[in-house]
This record gives structure tokens, C-alpha cells and sequence, in this order.
């Protein structure tokens, strides 16, 4: 009995340190944001690149992806509707379902499958390979240099990357229900203005925000974990994508929770 | 050396951190040092691609690139194996003189004879 108890408060106390790493790890990279001294030049460039490597090298892959999940997701709500005779919900759904919520999830689990897993070999191979203590020889601070523009990346990367799911998402509506529906472009219009709400929008901008944060720090946490050992790189690299996909679950439940009550606040 | 990064780009980077300098400005400095030492077709290639002297050129060349900054050599034939001399490391440390405050080789007694010219420290 005693060694039960002994195995579950250890369990415990190791998610509750976990828990405070990253938390405390979250903290240091979301005040240095803010920190206007830890941008300069060589920062500039590795951002630059970074927004490259994550927003403008995924189009051809996440524009294929978007458009067979819209049209996939509009095809199967708008017959749905139709058929239980709840059509006029149409656009309700297109805005507050597809847009604000599948949108910025999709848009994150196909960041999160090429970037993360990429951010975060890519510090522990630096780690193996000795490059985050040249860093540190040189006095270039590693959290300047490297973490910020990654997570500052993440977070453009995905806002933008959300916002081009979304347009993908209406354009499929447009088109789907023209064809299937003989629903006439500008009667697809009203319906969307009629259900857009500010909030929702306001509220998909900031989980997105809030992903692309996550997506980025969490793998550069696990990267700067790896040990010197070559071996260290793919347990790094699976145990930072693990906690990556455990995050993003947690952020929608959150937002799924948060999001009603804010709205009824306000 | 940073993997990811490219030799002009490696020794640009210290001058761009520290000095506040534009990438241009970093850049210019950086290949100029590189002409200096007549390396300058390393410039665009990675550090897997680079023979030994070639490695330590630019890793002197980015050690310099610290203001005040003092040179130490830790073993160098250690890095560089197959050299036979020390006038090769004489030649890259004169060509960066102005650039360091001092310069400090540390080796072995058992490489005293390879240090047929200047003054070493050795331990």
C-alpha cells in the first residue's frame, strides 16, 4: 500500500515540477517579447528566415489540405442541414463552427506536424552538437537568438496561416453551395454577414496566437533537454511532439470552455 | 560553428549580435577578414565542408570578431593534426593582429618543437 502511494506522489510530484518548468519556461520567453533590447539584426534575420520556413514553404501542402477538409466538412454540414430541414443555419455554421474553430485547428495540427517536429530536432542537434554552448562562449543569449524568433514565427505563422484556412473554408462554401444547394453568391453572402460575430473573431485570432505560442516553445523545451548523446535527438523529438499534440488538446478544450463565458460577459 | 549557418554568416553573426550592425554592414566586415586571410571562396559554404585549416581560420577569424576580445589557442594541433609547424597558425594570428588584444597558445611539452618561432605559454 505504502509503495503505491509512494509510486502516485512521485508520479505527482514529477508532473507538478514539469508543470513548473513549463510554466516558468513560458514565462521567460513571454517577457522577453515584450523586451525591446532583444531584438537587433541578427534576430531580424533568423525571424525572417523562420516565417519563411513556416508560412511560406507550406502553401502547396496546407492549401491541398485545406481545400479537401473544407469542402469535406461544408459538403457533409450542408446535406446534414438540409436534410433535418435546418438550412438557415447554414452560414451560422460556416462562421461559428468551420471558421472560428476547425480553421485554427487545422491549421495547427499541420504546422505542428512540420514545424514542431522540425523546431525541435533542430535545437537538439544543436544541443548534441555543442552549438548552444559556442552560443553562449560568443555572449549571444540563446533565448534572443534562437527561441524568440522561432516563437514569434509560430505565432504569425499561424494567425496568417488560419486566416487563409478561413478564406478557403468560405470560398468552399461559396462554390459548394451554388452547385449542390442553388444558393445564388449573394444570398451565400448575406448569410455569412449575418452570422459573422466580432467575438468569434476576435476569439479565433487569440487561439491562434496562443498556438502558435505553444507549438514553438514547447519543442524548444524538449530540444534544449536532449543530453550530448546522438540518441538523445529522437526521444527529444517524440517526447516534444507528444506534449505538442497534449497541448493543442488542452488550448481548444480551454477555448471551448472560455470562449461562451467571455461571451456572455460581455 | 553553427550548422545551419554559413561561414561569411558565422563570423557576420558576432558583429551583428554585439554590434548592433545591419547584416550588410556585418557581412562586408566579416568578407573582408575573409580576403585578408585569402579565404575568401569559404565564405558561402557550411562548416561539414570545411578541411581542418579552413575551420580554424574561421574560427579564429570569429573569435577576433569580439571586441577586446583575447585569443586563446587551446591545443591547436590537436585540430589540425596533420600540420607539421606553427608557422601557419603564426601567419593567421599576424593577419588578425589589430583585431585582438592578446593572444595565448596553450599545448603540451611534447609539442614545444612544432613552436620553432615566437613565444608561447606552454603548460
Amino acid at each position: 500500500m505504502i509503495n503505491i502511494l509512494e509510486s502516485i506522489g512521485k508520479k505527482g510530484l514529477q508532473s507538478a515540477r514539469s508543470l513548473r518548468d513549463v510554466m516558468s519556461f513560458t514565462y521567460m520567453i513571454f517577457v522577453r517579447l515584450f523586451e525591446r533590447r532583444a531584438y537587433n539584426s541578427a534576430v531580424s534575420m533568423v525571424l525572417v528566415n523562420q516565417i519563411y520556413f513556416t508560412a511560406v514553404q507550406i502553401p502547396p501542402l496546407f492549401f491541398t489540405a485545406a481545400v479537401c477538409l473544407s469542402i469535406a466538412f461544408v459538403g457533409i454540414i450542408g446535406e446534414y442541414l438540409l436534410r433535418i430541414g435546418l438550412f438557415s443555419f447554414f452560414g451560422r455554421l460556416l462562421m461559428g463552427f468551420m471558421v472560428t474553430e476547425i480553421a485554427p485547428f487545422g491549421t495547427v495540427l499541420l504546422i505542428a506536424l512540420r514545424s514542431s517536429s522540425a523546431i525541435n530536432a533542430e535545437i537538439a542537434v544543436m544541443k548534441v552538437n555543442n552549438e548552444l554552448n559556442t552560443l553562449a562562449v560568443f555572449r549571444i543569449d540563446i533565448i534572443n537568438y534562437l527561441f524568440l524568433p522561432r516563437v514569434i514565427s509560430g505565432i504569425i505563422s499561424v494567425v496568417l496561416l488560419t486566416c487563409l484556412f478561413s478564406l478557403v473554408v468560405l470560398a468552399s462554401g461559396l462554390i459548394y453551395s451554388g452547385f449542390f444547394f442553388n444558393m445564388s453568391a449573394r444570398d451565400y453572402m448575406a448569410a455569412l454577414l449575418e452570422s459573422a460575430n466580432f467575438f468569434d473573431l476576435i476569439a479565433m485570432f487569440i487561439k491562434s496566437a496562443v498556438f502558435g505560442f505553444f507549438i514553438v516553445m514547447i519543442p524548444i523545451r524538449y530540444g534544449i533537454r536532449a543530453t550530448n548523446e546522438l540518441t538523445s535527438i529522437p526521444v527529444s523529438v517524440l517526447n516534444g511532439m507528444v506534449q505538442v499534440f497534449i497541448a493543442i488538446v488542452i488550448i481548444e478544450v480551454l477555448s471551448l470552455v472560455i470562449t461562451p463565458m467571455i461571451s456572455k460577459l460581455i | 560553428m553553427i550548422s545551419n549557418l554559413s561561414v561569411l554568416e558565422n563570423i557576420a553573426l558576432i558583429r551583428q549580435y554585439h554590434g548592433r550592425l545591419s547584416r550588410r554592414q556585418a557581412e562586408d566586415m566579416a568578407r573582408e577578414y575573409l580576403q585578408r586571410l585569402q579565404v575568401e571562396d569559404l565564405a558561402g559554404r557550411r562548416n561539414p565542408s570545411l578541411r581542418e585549416e579552413e575551420r580554424f581560420c574561421v574560427m579564429v577569424l570569429r573569435a577576433v570578431m569580439l571586441e577586446d576580445s583575447i585569443l586563446v589557442l587551446d591545443r591547436p594541433f590537436e585540430m589540425m593534426p596533420a600540420l607539421g609547424e606553427s608557422r601557419f597558425i603564426y601567419d593567421i594570428i599576424h593577419h588578425v593582429a589589430e583585431m585582438h588584444r592578446e593572444c595565448h597558445i596553450f599545448d603540451y611539452f611534447l609539442n614545444e618543437g612544432r613552436y620553432a618561432e615566437g613565444s608561447t605559454h606552454a603548460a
